[in-house]
């Protein structure tokens, strides 16, 4: 055996470094698991959303490019797409459509799903657009115009041929399809059909490939003119993919407090393997060892001892990661670049470095015969300082690995705050309780004074398991609520049909055909078309000095109005009260309300096909875009539309199945327009599913370095108990004495936590929900998990008490 | 009496067939090389392990064939411990590590009896010390007062004086036979040291796990 094997191996036979290196092990195997999937999920949710976007950065412009941009971009692989909105006429039907051109290039990420006919065809994914002289078109267009695949169709002066149905585009986004249904051309064709001519309005889309879309960004951002605005990917999954933005602040959260978590398991054990290692510190002392050699030969033996121990530690996380990520049908190599492997490796070694060096150095500092006189060599203050450093240590360093210290600021600070003034707060309270104690059953006064006599042991203990306790709370409390509230934005069955142009007498003919096939229905909204004209009866154009864009295109167009005296599920009411049953109220979207200066009191008129339309604004709503339910700008209190012209709005949810269902509804009812978003819906299952199961995987880690420190705890403490029930049955103590101060002991712990982490609990929910739910404060019976977990730490001392008092024999 | 344990080489005698008779008052010093079996045998007498063969008798009346708790109760009430390391609870002061045995027996108002015990081994004024703010010749008086606090009939003692220096040493041997005389408790002294075995009535030396005369 070498020398340096044998220094690596010595250290084991202590059953303290064992623990410590238990600590250690857990420590590296949760950053390493979850620095790598988040890592993964970062980039297969970058991949996804730079397929949503296109690309990696969208130059979006209403004209071409300027020569100075192309040269930006000239090197890169990049796609130029023109958008424009065209009348498709015929059999005497006409239809607006929204248009995309393509080049040779598009799509540059993902792949087009195509069917070969309206209804049950085969299906196939290519990675091109469509060829000159043909055109792919959504389902809906051949409903309304009576096409089929294989059919011409008449676009401008020409005629492109229909060669497929298409699907899904990889660049269509989130959302919906536009109400205009899709036709998808080449670009080679576009002059052909003479729809742009100088002055029509069009969109001019450039996407493009990068390594570093900022340094892209960066570059065309000088050069942007007035019509033309940079999006990344980062602004595409903001905007249409909520959960991931709430996944990625739920990853960091459990980063740091896994961090928190396994440097307060480190600090635990590391004390009682400096307690063990305190007689070779004073020999050394003794022999003349300078207190740079002392620490050196200590920590750096540790540090040599733990260097295996962390490896495997990142070898299981790494394991792990892998594991999880095929069990979430990710496929391929590991996305962690240099920069996340060196924060494995570092990580748990900055972590023990923090918590060993500051109790060896004091060890060492420590007159030899005072150590060898076994006292408690830490004052008070000292304590406290290693306190303050194995929370604010570990704190700090899961912010530099998580990235994004202001997001987690506010619960990062309201950690540590409470974290040392808690058991602050506790100590005078079991000072007391020792004062008190000395009319009490000698069980209760050995069980108090084994708290209040060892601050150096019970304060870190009740730090940490107070700490635990918290994090076990807060991240079950904040997964459930991620999973429900992504759960109840797409349920399983969300509707994956949506029907427009619906006719009152229509409805029966629907309600048998759902019945029928087992589809789940939906409420029916009445739709009246309208334009508002007048605000607190002034003109819209003077009333609104402000235009912006959302302001603009709300002005500009018909709106689709609706009646209702429910509030949605999907909205929440920001300002005023929700009208209920109440005639003549209007209530509007918060961001169109906000950017044409609408308030609770103003007065609105519509113009509509029947005439004016007036109502009262009463409430302000928050719509959730997100959800797939009908949202609206404008939702009149029942009974505004009795004289008005209105069709009807739906959705429904229908099982798997074959398309001839569907084309039944259509037969029977022809004038009907039919979205179906299955392709749509999956996809944002699929993103809900995998934000799940990502969460479930961390919620897991968490809750393992949780019970790690409580574990981790316990152990610290055990050769101490060992002893003092060794001493207490010399001195002639029963067993059943032995078990009641056990269990004493650790109610008083148990209990103390509990009501610690409780308060952290409480105080906590609402920077996390700000951070993760919107503002709303999320009340469950998670809060109530800290008394449980204290009854669970109660119930483990009690039995621990029973083993140690029945297997322990009292020595000499 | 004899004991017996099972070792990775197979069985392992520490105490072979050894008799031993303590009368009320009597002062016996077991001596013997280390590893001869000395602290086994004093963890057999005090009941704090049990013989593999044989059996111990205490005021005539079966010790070791009690259960734990059994021993424990009639330890508590009957034996006094002194011990080499002192033993004392680090967290307790020195007053309270003196109430503690009381107190295990069930004694509500123990610290009278302790404050005296304390005054006569001289500590009076060190009531509120912690075990850390005394000597070591302190932490033994301390010890000492602990163990004759109970007034036992038996008084076990494993090297009293080997943590400490000569005249501290002297110190507690003198305070150990003082006491044992006044109150009339037999001792059964564990010790290396041949001027501290030869103050005792009688002398048993251990070789080997045998009890020789």
């Amino acid at each position: 055996m070498t020398e340096l094997s044998r220094l690596m191996l010595r250290p084991w036979r202590d059953s303290a470094f064992r623990i410590l290196a238990l600590a250690l092990l857990v420590a590296s195997l949760a950053l390493t698991s979850v620095v790598l999937l988040r890592a993964e999920l970062d980039a297969r949710f970058n991949a996804r959303g730079a397929e949503m976007l296109g690309g990696h950065l969208v130059l979006d412009s209403s004209r071409a490019p300027e020569p100075a941009q192309r040269e930006i971009f000239s090197n890169l692989a990049h796609s130029e797409l023109i958008k424009f909105q065209s009348v498709v006429v015929h059999n005497e039907q006409v239809l607006l459509v929204s248009v995309k051109a393509v080049d040779q290039h598009w799509p540059l990420l993902g792949e087009v799903l195509l069917s070969d006919q309206r209804f049950g065809g085969t299906q196939s994914s290519v990675q091109h657009g469509p060829e000159a002289g043909e055109v792919w078109v959504a389902d809906q267009l051949l409903d309304r115009i009576g096409l089929q695949v294989g059919d011409a169709l008449p676009l401008g002066q020409s005629s492109l041929r229909i060669s497929a149905m298409l699907v899904r585009e990889p660049d269509q986004g989130g959302g919906f399809y536009s109400m205009n249904p899709r036709v998808l051309m080449n670009r080679s064709d576009l002059d052909r059909t003479g729809i742009l001519a100088p002055g029509s309005r069009y969109g001019y889309d450039v996407a493009m490939l990068t390594e570093n879309p900022e340094a892209i960004s960066e570059q065309l951002t000088p050069t942007l003119r007035p019509d033309q605005e940079i999006e990344n990917v980062d602004d595409t999954l903001n905007r249409s993919m909520g959960p991931l933005k709430q996944l990625t602040l739920w990853v960091s959260l459990g980063v740091m407090l896994i961090t928190v978590l396994c440097g307060a398991a480190i600090y635990l054990t590391t004390g009682l393997r400096v307690a063990r290692r305190a007689t070779m510190a004073a020999l050394l002392r003794t022999f003349g060892a300078s207190r740079q050699t002392i620490i050196r030969r200590l920590l750096g033996h540790e540090l040599l001892a733990v260097l295996p121990v962390v490896l495997i530690g990142i070898g299981c996380g790494g394991l792990i990661a892998v594991s999880a990520g095929n069990a979430l049908g990710w496929e391929g190599a590991l996305a962690a670049g240099a920069s996340e492997w060196l924060l494995v490796l570092l990580g748990p070694l900055t972590l023990f470095a923090a918590f060993a060096l500051p109790r060896m150095s004091a060890l060492a500092a420590v007159p030899a015969l005072q150590v060898l006189n076994r006292q408690d060599h830490q004052s008070l203050r000292r304590s406290g300082i290693e306190l303050a450093a194995a929370l604010i240590g570990p704190m700090a360093i899961a912010a530099i690995l998580t990235g994004s210290i202001q997001d987690l600021l506010l619960v990062l600070l309201l950690l540590a705050s409470l974290g040392v003034l808690l058991p602050a707060l506790i100590w005078p309270l079991l000072l007391a309780l020792d004062k008190r104690s000395q009319r009490w059953s000698v069980a209760s006064r050995i069980a108090v004074r084994r708290l209040s006599r060892r601050r150096t042991t019970t304060l870190p203990l009740m730090a940490a398991l107070t700490l635990a306790m918290a994090i076990l709370a807060l991240a079950g409390q904040s997964g459930t609520g991620l999973l429900s509230e992504w759960q109840r934005k797409l349920p399983a069955n969300a509707p994956n049909h949506f029907i427009l142009n619906l006719f009152a007498e229509d409805q029966q003919v629907l309600e048998q055909w759902q019945q029928q096939h087992g589809a789940i229905a939906n409420p029916l909204y009445p739709i009246v078309r309208g334009r508002l004209t007048l605000i607190n009866d002034i003109p819209v154009r003077e009333a609104v000095t402000k235009e912006n864009d959302r302001a603009d295109r709300a002005l500009n167009r018909d709106l689709a109005l609706t009646e209702e005296g429910r509030l949605p599920e999907s909205n929440l009411v920001r300002d005023g009260q929700w009208h209920g049953k109440r005639r003549g109220e209007v209530s509007v979207e918060a961001e169109l309300a906000d950017s044409l200066g609408l308030k609770a009191g103003d007065h609105l008129t519509f113009v509509t096909s029947r005439g004016e339309l007036q109502a009262t604004v009463t409430s302000i709503r928050e719509v959730d875009w997100e959800s797939f339910a009908p949202n609206f700008y404008f939702m009149f209190s029942p009974g505004a539309f009795v004289e008005q012209d209105a069709t009807w709005l739906t959705s429904f949810w229908l099982p798997e199945g074959d398309g001839r269902r569907v084309a039944e509804l259509m037969s029977a009812l022809p004038h009907i327009t039919l979205l179906d978003v299955n392709a749509i819906l999956e996809r944002a299952q699929g993103v809900v599913t995998q934000a799940s199961q990502a969460t479930a995987v961390l919620a897991g880690l968490l809750v393992s370095a949780a019970l790690l420190v409580l574990v981790a705890a316990l152990l610290a403490t055990a050769d101490q108990r060992r002893a003092d029930q060794s001493l207490l049955r010399a001195l002639g103590a029963r067993q059943a004495l032995l078990r009641k101060v056990n269990w004493l002991e650790f109610v008083a712990l148990g209990l103390g936590a509990a009501v610690g982490a409780t308060l952290i609990v409480l105080a906590a929910m609402a920077p996390l929900g700000i951070l993760l739910f919107k503002g709303q404060l999320l009340w469950s019976w998670w809060q109530c998990l800290p008394l449980l977990t204290g009854a669970g730490v109660a119930l483990l001392g009690g039995l621990m008490g029973r083993r140690v008092a029945a297997g322990y024999r009292p020595a000499m | 009496m004899g004991k017996t344990v099972s070792g990775p080489e197979g069985a392992l005698t520490l105490l072979e067939a050894a008799t031993v008779n303590v009368k009320a008052g009597e002062t016996v010093a077991i001596t013997g090389p280390s590893g001869s079996g000395k602290s086994t045998l004093l963890g057999l007498l005090a009941g704090l392990d049990v013989p593999s063969s044989g059996e111990i008798l205490l005021q005539g009346s079966a010790f070791s064939a009690l259960d734990e708790d059994q021993r424990a109760a009639r330890r508590g009430a009957l034996c006094g411990f002194v011990f080499q390391s002192f033993h004392l609870v680090q967290d307790l002061t020195a007053l309270e590590n003196v109430m503690l045995p009381l107190e295990l027996q069930g004694q509500r108002n123990a610290e009278p009896a302790a404050r005296e015990w304390l005054g006569k081994v001289g500590l009076g004024a060190r009531l509120g010390h912690f075990p850390g703010q005394l000597s070591g010749g302190e932490q033994q008086r301390v010890a000492l007062a602990r163990a004759f606090v109970v007034q036992p009939k038996l008084l076990f003692a494993d090297e009293p004086t080997g943590s400490l220096d000569h005249a501290n040493g002297e110190h507690i041997a003198d305070l150990l036979f003082d006491m044992n005389r006044a109150t009339g408790t037999a001792l059964v002294l564990v010790t290396h040291d041949p001027a501290l075995a030869a103050r005792c009535d009688r002398q048993l030396r251990l070789e080997a796990g045998r009890l020789h005369d």
